[in-house]
C-alpha cells in the first residue's frame, strides 16, 4: 500500500475519534472562552499545539500574570507520553526521508498511533498516522471554533468537571491500546499500582510519572527474562 | 483580558514543548532501536505512561468523575466504540453534578 493510500486509510479510519475529538474540541472552546482566552488565541493554540490534554491543562493556570513556568511544566508532564508514543513508532516510519518524518511528527496523535498497531504490515504507518492526524486536526479546529461561538450559552453553567475530560479521553485510548496491542499487560498493571502507591504517599506528580513508568519498565524486563528462562 | 505578548509567548512555548516531546521520543527511539531487548520495553512504555497519568487522576476524582470513568472503561471494553463511551462518559460528567450535587 502506498503512502497516499495509507494516508487515505488513516482519514477513513479516524471516524470514531473524529467524533469524540469534535466533542472535546467543543468543550475546549467553551472552557477556553470561560477562562478568558480570546477567540483567535484559542484557535491559534488549537492549530499550533494540537493536544487536548496539554490545552486543557494550560487553562487551569490561565490568569494574569500568566505563570509561564507552571504552564510549561504542566504541558510537559501531560505531554510526556508523546515521548513514549514517538519511541514506539521508531520501527514503523522507515523508508521515508528524515525531513518528511520530522515535519509530519507535528501531527503525531495518540489514536492514530494506537490504532496503527492493529494494521497489517502492508500499510505505510507514517502515511496512516498522518492521515489520521489531518482528520483529527480538522475536527479539532472546527469544533474549537464551534465551542467558542456557543460559549455564551454555557456561561452560567458550572464546567468544573470538564477538567476530567482529559483522563476520560486517555482511558478510551488505554483500552484501545490494551485490546489492540499484543504486548504483555503486566508492566501496565504494575505501573498503575506503583502510581497509586506513590500518589498515596504524597509524591509530586512529575515523580509519580517518572517512577511508575520506570517500575513498569523494570517489570517488562523481568517478565522478558522470566519468559526466556 | 491578558496582554497580547505574554499570551503569544505562552502559546508558542506550549507548541514547542508538545512538538519537542513528539520529535524527541522519535529521535531517542532511533538511537536505541538496534538494541533488540529494548523492543518489549518500548511496547510497554505507552501503556505504563497512560496508567501513571490515569491512576492518580481517578484517585483524585469525585464520585461523579469516578462513575464517568467506570462508564467509559466498561463501555470501551464491551463495545470498542469510542463515540458511545465518550458521549456516555461526558453525559455522566455534566449531568451527574446536578443530580448528585457533588
Amino acid at each position: 500500500m502506498t503512502t497516499y493510500q495509507s494516508l487515505l486509510l488513516g482519514i477513513r479510519s479516524s471516524g470514531a475519534y473524529f467524533i469524540s475529538t469534535f466533542l472535546f474540541g467543543v468543550m475546549f472552546g467553551i472552557a477556553a472562552s470561560s477562562a478568558g482566552v480570546s477567540d483567535w488565541h484559542s484557535m491559534l493554540m488549537s492549530a499550533s499545539v494540537f493536544s487536548a490534554s496539554a490545552q486543557f491543562a494550560s487553562l487551569e493556570f490561565w490568569q494574569s500574570p500568566l505563570p509561564l513556568g507552571t504552564i510549561a511544566l504542566s504541558v510537559a508532564l501531560v505531554s510526556s507520553r508523546n515521548i513514549l508514543l514517538g519511541m514506539s513508532m521508531t520501527h514503523h516510519f522507515d523508508g521515508h526521508s528524515m525531513t518528511k518524518r520530522i515535519i509530519l511528527l507535528f501531527i503525531l496523535n495518540d489514536p492514530g498511533v494506537v490504532t496503527s498497531f492493529r494494521l497489517d504490515q502492508s500499510v505505510d504507518r507514517l502515511g496512516y498516522v498522518t492521515g489520521y492526524g489531518i482528520a483529527l486536526m480538522f475536527s479539532w479546529l472546527c469544533s474549537s471554533l464551534l465551542g467558542l461561538n456557543i460559549a455564551t450559552w454555557f456561561a452560567q453553567a458550572d464546567l468544573g468537571s470538564l477538567d476530567f475530560a482529559g483522563p476520560l479521553v486517555m482511558a478510551t485510548m488505554m483500552i484501545l491500546f490494551a485490546k489492540g496491542s499484543k504486548a504483555d499487560p503486566t508492566p501496565w498493571i504494575v505501573s498503575g499500582i506503583a502510581a497509586l502507591i506513590l500518589f498515596e504517599v504524597g509524591t509530586p506528580n512529575y515523580l509519580i510519572l517518572i517512577l511508575s513508568v520506570v517500575i513498569g519498565v523494570v517489570a517488562a524486563v523481568a517478565r522478558g527474562r522470566f519468559k526466556h528462562a | 483580558m491578558l496582554e497580547q505578548y505574554p499570551v503569544l509567548v505562552a502559546i508558542g512555548m506550549m507548541a514547542a514543548i508538545v512538538y519537542a516531546t513528539r520529535l524527541g521520543g522519535y529521535l531517542v527511539g532511533l538511537q536505541i532501536r538496534h538494541i533488540g531487548w529494548l523492543r518489549p520495553i518500548l511496547e510497554a512504555l505507552p501503556g505504563c505512561a497512560f496508567m501513571a497519568i490515569l491512576v492518580p487522576a481517578v484517585r483524585q476524582g469525585n464520585l461523579v468523575e469516578i462513575a464517568a470513568m467506570a462508564c467509559v472503561v466498561g463501555l470501551m471494553w464491551k463495545t470498542d466504540n469510542v463515540v458511545i463511551a465518550t458521549v456516555v462518559g461526558m453525559a455522566v460528567l455534566l449531568l451527574g453534578e446536578s443530580v448528585v450535587g457533588v
